[in-house]
């Protein structure tokens, strides 16, 4: 074990967590508002589709970027009017919606360049990496920082922004106020309706950020159903994070390195057996958050 | 008058039947509908796609037994899924359990020595205790820990997929032939499933489907334990208060669920497939089909009888006609969603009907409503 090694599980750690944050992100803003979005999956999953089909079609990185985004927020906008506006079953709208999400993106892949499974070109243009100038020489924290793109910074900033606003300003305590008590903010003229669905629409723009992040990051391409469980894995980190975006940065984090030992280990175990392993640790995460609850509150049985 | 009486009994059961088919049908016609739209983006003539497909899925019979083969282990997974759901447990993990079920199963059958059939009815059960057991796994943790059953029951998912296909890969693979596929040996001949038909593919799980339909209108219309369940899934502290055993009713129902997928990945097995393959019930994804048919149906079993036998039709004639037409099979899961999307925002509907309803009869009624 030496730091070269250490240094490049910390680097894959926080490429593999910018899908998760983001999303975990999105799904935590959900919860603060009451609303239970699932769909996280196929907030991600529509992004990755658009933002390589732009790609592909534009090589123009940041309208990839912002194809990801706006389909990630359709999608988020459309949960929105089912869900909030017409107050049809969570569980309902987000499993169908992932489902058709999945199969409407390898609908129009072999649609629209005749293929199955994934998209690979060599000519797809992937996120600028960024190299700071100074820190690239130090030794072990340039490996540590290498080749991550600037979405990879960014999902940190919009973490601490969304906690800035979220419980420093009056606009952000009205937010929080529709998840406490709809009723009540909204007899003190809180529009909670629009709040609400803004906010699930807003949750679908940040899983399509996530959603580009998995496609145009360390990989540029498609491939069916690539986001493979991260949407749920992002409300696992967001229930364990208790909704707050600073305490989901560690949960997320958390997750991060899960998948990116999972791969670390991959010469030594067989990769089938690794892969379980972000998904066991979500499970043995919840049971954590669980536990530590039950310890808390004590009582109130199922 | 015994005949008017039993006249007006039957109208009002046409009535009742009518009332709840009537969302669903509407949802399928919308449903199709935006299949329509997607066909003619595609530049073809919806009408012609939906005459093929209906042709190839119901009307030719080596068609329609491919349908009925295929909405066999769908049926298990929806009812599989709606008792489980109808007491108030979101079990999204049935895939899981029919993986590690059948998957038992297989084991069993390929290593226990003995006779054939009595060897295939002991595979039958312990596929059976190990998707139950699997299913339990979440249960106790959402007892004892307080996680979310859906997260839970679906990342058991991803583990059950990853684990079954290490094994395939690696210790239990079948280096018998070229040895390229990722699957087990072959089942010895004498477990297999009869065919119904000499000629096609449809076996015996089509009949152990049937019966479990009819176990589940049992149990959900004349046993105490159906009705503690359904008490359980509308209002979790009525159901307390009323002096249902929450704990017990959640561990047998989410045991009764997961056997009940086993069984529909081991039928699967020993009726169609005879070895375990890897990724055969992911790709398929019949527990995602099963669910959707739970729900479209509104977990009424002879519904989902019905409704799953319908997409699976959709499918087979989908994958026919994206070998003739050249329009992706994905068409299929676009309608089935959409059709689920609609029963929901229908479901609301009502609600607001009943809410608006039950305002008039408040202001009527006063204190009393």
């Amino acid at each position: 074990m030496n730091w070269e090694y250490i240094a490049s599980i910390v680097n894959s750690t926080l490429r593999m967590t910018t899908p998760i944050l983001l999303a975990a992100l999105g799904s935590a803003i959900c919860s603060k508002v009451g609303v239970f979005n699932i769909a996280l999956e196929a907030q991600m999953l529509i992004a990755t589709f658009f933002s390589i089909v732009v790609n592909y079609f534009t090589r123009n990185v940041y309208l990839s970027v912002l194809a990801g985004i706006f389909s990630g927020a359709l999608i988020g906008y459309i949960v929105a009017v089912l869900q909030v506006k017409y107050r049809a079953a969570d569980m309902v709208i987000g499993t169908s919606m992932n489902l058709l999400v999945s199969g409407a993106t390898s609908f129009l892949l072999y649609l629209i360049f005749g293929l199955r499974g994934k998209l690979v070109d060599s000519s797809l243009v992937s996120l600028p990496k960024i190299n700071l100038p100074l820190i690239r020489d130090i030794p072990f924290l340039g490996r540590m920082l290498e080749n991550l793109t600037i979405i990879d910074y960014l999902a940190y900033v919009i973490a601490i922004l969304m906690f800035i606003y979220l419980y420093k300003t009056v606009s952000g305590f009205r937010t929080l106020s529709v998840g406490i008590n709809k009723e009540a903010s909204e007899s003190l003229g809180t529009k909670a309706l629009r709040i609400q669905m803004s906010v699930v629409t807003l949750s679908g723009a940040l899983c399509g950020l996530g959603g580009v992040v998995l496609s145009m990051g360390q990989v540029t391409m498609f491939t069916e159903n690539m986001t493979s469980g991260r949407g749920f894995i992002a409300m696992a980190a967001a229930s364990l994070g208790v909704s707050h975006p600073l305490l989901t940065i560690v949960s997320s984090l958390f997750f991060g390195l899960c998948q990116s030992i999972g791969s670390a280990l991959q010469n030594v175990i067989k990769s089938q057996l690794t892969m379980t392993l972000p998904y066991i640790a979500t499970i043995l995460a919840l049971m954590l958050s669980g536990w530590r609850s039950l310890k808390s509150k004590n009582g109130r049985s199922i | 008058m015994s005949q008017k009486l039993s006249n007006r009994r039957i109208t009002s059961g046409l009535h009742s039947a009518w009332n709840t088919m009537r969302q669903p049908l509407i949802a399928t016609i919308l449903g199709l509908l935006v299949g329509a739209v997607v066909i003619l983006a595609c530049g073809k003539n919806p009408l012609s796609v939906y005459a093929e497909m209906f042709d190839k899925s119901f009307l030719k019979s080596y068609y329609l037994f491919s349908t009925l083969t295929r909405a066999t282990p769908i049926i298990l997974c929806a009812m599989a899924t709606a008792i489980a759901w109808r007491a108030g447990y979101i079990n999204i993990g049935v895939e899981g359990q029919m993986i590690i079920g059948a998957f038992a199963a297989t084991v069993s059958a390929l290593f226990i020595p003995g006779s054939p059939i009595l060897i295939a009815i002991i595979s039958f059960i312990i596929g059976m205790v190990a998707g139950a057991l699997y299913a339990l796994l979440p249960a106790v943790l959402t007892w004892k820990f307080r996680v979310s059953m859906v997260i839970c029951t679906l990342m058991l998912d991803y583990v059950a997929s990853y684990i079954t296909s290490y094994f395939v890969t690696y210790p239990l693979k079948d280096v018998s032939g070229d040895g390229l596929a990722l699957q087990t040996a072959q089942l010895d001949p004498g477990m297999w499933l009869p065919r119904l038909t000499p000629k096609n593919t449809l076996h015996f799980g089509f009949i152990i489907a049937i019966l479990v339909v009819v176990f589940m209108v049992f149990i959900t219309k004349k046993t105490v334990f159906g009705y503690e369940s359904k008490m359980s899934g509308f209002n979790p502290s009525f159901a307390r208060y009323g002096g249902t055993k929450q704990v017990k009713v959640m561990m047998i129902t989410m045991a009764l669920s997961g056997a009940i997928a086993s069984l529909a990945g081991t039928v699967e097995i020993f009726g169609l497939k005879y070895r375990y393959a890897d990724s055969m019930f992911t790709s398929t994804s019949y527990a995602w089909t099963g669910l959707m048919a739970a729900l479209i149906a509104n977990l009424n079993p002879v519904g989902m009888f019905f409704v799953s036998i319908f997409l699976a039709g959709l499918q087979i004639g989908g994958s026919a006609i994206q070998r003739s037409l050249g329009i992706p099979l994905e068409i299929s899961t676009i309608i089935q969603c959409c059709i689920t999307l609609f029963v929901s925002v229908k479901l609301v509907f009502n609600f607001i009907k009943k809410r608006k309803a039950k305002s008039t009869a408040a202001e009527k009624g006063g204190e009393k409503a």
